[in-house]
């Protein structure tokens, strides 16, 4: 299980720009007057189609082993679980 | 997103069995993001919830937060993400002025982003929105109350909400500035080690290393942007 | 942020000689920064029965004045008679110096640290200079611990739980300095514990010798590592939720004070959401030491190694889902309560598993009752009871009579004392030899083992009865309610044992203190033990393996058929097989 000899390196400025072009639409649609749903649908979207652009290719999750990925992965359920449990507190 | 794949040539230590397949210290360090998602679940898990569970209004973050220039410092931590990440690829590639000016670049990104996020605590302070809450009569507060998004109760803001806000707001900003400040730190001495050859194209670990704790910065201040300051 | 290249897997070491220092002090060798959290957390864990000692006073003999009481402040025990903010201050301070500052080093910072790298062919761990890190953060976080009882206001006294708004607001308890410390204390300690988990870690991933496959690993291996896991990512949740409380207490936020809107449900979900992982990382390092031990002890490898580690897994996994157990009379979402109902109750099954192979391990092995096997086996037979009250416990209905009273103490005393502190004996006693090259004394261990056990019973297991007659948590003076009074005899009663239980510990630290300077010189393995660590001197030196070793089996090969020892180390390779028998004779016996 050696580490690649190659280093794929993505084109970072390719990435730069698309996070530019979500952020600016992020600030943007928060003027449109969507409704309040659709707001927050869409926002986190957004803030997840960028997480996952930073994570992928600056941090090279997408060239990395795949057990990484796991390991990087395990955390996330949790946070879930933790957050989806208590919210059961507010009834609504 | 098209990708031009360049190969670099990339010494081995012998690996052993049964391993994830990277290099120690980038294990390393990611165990150490692993810990890092944990604890900002904690601090952004408790907003989610205080938020949610909130049975009043909450302030709008846009009536009390200035967004443009928040916009702005979102946009150059970014860039400094780009700059941090053009320094890792050119020391692959060997070349150390690259690795230099772009280190100076990310150096300056990071030192302008806790300059701003100081200056709005400065500023949001002074106009009477502190870590407990609004100040009774200040300039923040009522434009708070103008600009209440309608919740459950349909009324206007009672002091309970406002009072989370400011523990919320301050906490998770606060922490994320703490950790982008030691992320600048770090980002200083490794430049210093760069400008004294200490990077070549068979050693650049540590360049990586510091990378993937500057992009997990990045990466925690895309979500809190989101939730705290366009929700 | 230390980007400086630790050597991974370079057993050279710069040859100029070292300052005592640097070699003694501030060393970077995992060995020395085991044997310091050993010295550290002993004398905390001496703190921590002090505490309970007092504590035991108050409760056997209320209102009477302790001896040497006069040595107590006005603030504490005016004429030796112990304050009910001061007995609040005893029961907090007892459960965090016990669990924080005694157990988990104890357990992890200690047999991590010292076993991880010889028992995987590693000559250190993976990032040295961050474990030196991890030791003196425990430095300041137990000053400020301990700073808590000299400041105005004393120690903090929420419970070692700290619920809020209890401990975010100091008008509630009286003390306001020594709260701020608690938490910061912890903080500190978080902090401390991460650090090193990131180790433990990394190096068994990265750094076990060929051969040493993930299924050749020794169970203590696997429990810690997996224990690591679950502290990297439980203790950030705790460090998180002590900082909002932090800031309830310092700088005006509202995180857990109903009054001004915030949620006190929300510090116990935060908490036990850390609180439950952080049980199992108690306990699953003593069941690995355990594991390790029993094997030993009874000369035949352990039964169902497979199903041991999946077990620890699973154990870890569903521990991740039962934290509101600890809450079902909190008034959360009954909901909640069932489903957590379920999950504990499935919780109590890996572990089961586990006592049926330690008990399959013993089964017609050639016992050796050696000081650590007894304590190993007391182990079992204590962690039988603690796991089974627990299966009360997982019964909301149930719970909502027994919660917050002495049948919950005694259940945690039975997996953390019972549980735990004997299978810490049980590693001090076996691996003392390789740590300082003396034997302890085998009189005196046993002496002090059976006088532990016999009076450790004797508090604790009254103390079921004490909670099912209704006596609760926490509190000074059982005898202001009448339906306790008839209680009062048994409360001296566990109290006698419990100062003679802390006097059964005096031919411990003596049997420690002295075999460290006059003990018998130890062999390179006087316990006949397959570890990698019994294949080097005692003490290692620094680096500790001459030549990485291979690893060629399993590490409980004991009585294996064809070896001429009754024990076969790792780096050994098999016996050969013996050949087939020829077809028409006796069929051979089958191991």
């Amino acid at each position: 299980m050696a580490e690649a000899f190659e280093r794929k390196h993505p084109n970072y400025v390719a990435v730069w720009i698309g996070l530019a072009v979500l952020t600016a639409i992020e600030v943007g649609i928060v003027y449109f007057g969507l409704t309040r749903k659709f707001l927050i649908l869409a926002l986190m979207l957004l803030a997840v189609w960028k997480a996952l652009l930073v994570a992928l290719y600056f941090m090279h999750l997408k060239f990395e082993p795949k057990r990484l990925l796991i390991i990087v992965l395990i955390p996330l359920p949790l946070a879930l679980i933790l957050v989806a449990f208590v919210l059961q507190e507010y009834g609504r | 997103m098209a990708h031009a794949a360049t190969v670099h040539p990339h010494p081995e230590h012998a690996p052993g069995q049964g391993q994830v397949g990277v290099y120690t210290q980038k294990l390393g360090m990611w165990i150490f993001l692993c810990s890092e998602v944990m604890f900002f679940t904690a601090l952004i898990g408790s907003y989610i919830i205080l938020r949610w569970g909130s049975l009043d209004v909450w302030p709008k973050p846009q009536g009390v937060l200035n967004i443009p220039l928040t916009a702005l410092n979102t946009f150059i931590l970014i860039c400094s993400s780009v700059s941090m990440v053009k320094a890792f690829a050119s020391i692959t590639h060997g070349d150390q002025a690259g690795l230099k000016k772009w280190l100076v670049v990310t150096c300056f990104g990071g030192a302008f982003f806790v300059s701003v996020q100081a200056y709005e605590y400065w500023h949001l302070s002074h106009e009477g929105f502190v870590p407990g809450g609004f100040v009774e009569g200040s300039e923040l507060f009522r434009r708070a109350l103008e600009g209440h998004i309608a919740g459950a109760t349909g009324g206007a803001i009672v002091p309970a909400a406002a009072n989370l806000f400011g523990s919320t707001f301050y906490t998770m900003t606060g922490f994320h500035g703490f950790h982008v400040t030691c992320g600048v730190v770090c980002m200083i001495w490794v430049t210093i080690k760069a400008f004294r050859g200490g990077y070549t194209q068979t050693g650049y670990h540590g360049v990586e290393v510091v990378g993937l704790y500057w992009h997990f910065v990045d990466l925690v201040w895309i979500i809190l942007f989101t939730i705290v300051y366009l929700f | 942020m230390s980007t400086a290249a630790a050597p991974v897997a370079a057993p050279h070491h710069e040859h100029h000689e070292m300052s005592f220092v640097r070699k003694y002090i501030f060393s970077t060798d995992h060995k020395i920064i085991g044997i310091q959290f050993l010295f550290l957390s002993l004398v905390f864990l001496l703190v921590g029965g002090l505490l309970a000692m007092t504590i035991r006073w108050q409760l056997g003999f209320p209102g009477r004045p302790l001896p040497m009481g006069g040595l107590f402040p006005q603030t504490m025990a005016p004429n030796g008679i112990i304050l009910p903010e001061f007995y609040n201050a005893l029961v907090t301070m007892h459960g965090t110096f016990m669990v924080f500052f005694a157990i988990m080093p104890l357990l992890v910072g200690v047999f991590a640290n010292y076993l991880i790298p010889l028992k995987i062919g590693a000559p250190d761990m993976a990032f040295p200079s961050l474990n030196m890190w991890s030791f003196w953060l425990m430095i300041p976080a137990g000053t400020l611990m301990v700073a808590g009882f000299f400041v105005e206001g004393g120690a903090s006294s929420a419970g070692w739980t700290g619920y809020a708004p209890l401990s975010a607001d100091p008008e509630y308890t009286g003390v306001s300095t020594g709260q701020v410390l608690w938490c910061l204390s912890l903080i500190v300690f978080a902090l401390s514990s991460l650090l090193g988990s990131l180790n433990y870690i990394t190096t068994v991933i990265n750094l076990r010798a060929p051969g040493m496959t993930w299924f050749r690993m020794p169970l203590s291996v696997w429990a810690l590592f997996i224990t690591a896991i679950l502290g990297i990512l439980a203790i950030p949740i705790l460090a998180g939720a002590l900082i909002m409380l932090m800031f309830d207490q310092t700088i005006g936020t509202h995180f857990f004070l109903s009054a001004s809107g915030g949620q006190p449900l929300l510090w116990q979900h935060l908490f036990w959401f850390f609180g439950h992982p952080e049980v199992y990382i108690l306990i699953l390092p003593a069941m690995g030491i355990t594991s390790d031990v029993i094997a030993n002890g009874s000369r035949k490898p352990i039964f169902g190694y497979h199903s041991m580690v999946y077990a620890i897994i699973a154990i870890a996994f569903l521990g991740w889902l039962v934290w509101g157990h600890h809450m079902f009379q909190s008034g959360m979402n009954p909901r909640l309560g069932t489903t957590f109902m379920i999950s504990t109750m499935v919780i109590a099954v890996p572990s089961a598993v586990k006592v049926f192979n330690w008990l399959g391990t013993m089964w017609k092995g050639d016992l050796h009752l050696h000081t650590p096997m007894l304590n190993a086996v007391a182990f079992v037979a204590m962690f039988i009871i603690g796991g089974l009250s627990g299966i009360f416990m997982a019964n909301t209905p149930v719970d909502i009579y027994i919660h917050d009273t002495y049948f919950i103490v005694a259940h945690l005393h039975y997996v953390l004392f019972g549980g735990s502190l004997f299978a810490i004996f049980a590693g001090i006693y076996f691996w003392f030899p390789k740590m300082f090259g003396k034997m302890m004394n085998e009189t005196l261990g046993k002496i002090h083992f059976w006088l532990t056990f016999v009076f450790y019973n004797l508090v604790f297991f009254p103390m079921h009865l004490l909670g099912m007659g209704g006596h609760m948590r926490r509190i000074y003076d059982p005898n202001q309610y009448e339906f306790l009074q008839p209680l009062a005899p048994m409360n001296k009663f566990v109290s006698i044992s419990a100062f003679l239980l802390g006097l059964s510990q005096l031919p411990f630290m003596f049997n420690f203190l002295w075999s460290l300077v006059k003990g018998k010189k130890a062999d390179i393995n006087p316990w006949r033990d397959n570890g990698l660590e019994w294949t080097v001197p005692s003490p290692p030196p620094h680096g500790n393996f001459a030549h990485t070793p291979t690893v060629y089996h399993g590490p409980y090969e004991f009585s294996h058929p064809q070896a001429a020892e009754d024990f076969l180390p790792q780096n050994q390779p098999l016996p050969a097989a013996p050949p087939p028998p020829e077809p028409g004779t006796a069929r051979q016996e089958t191991r």
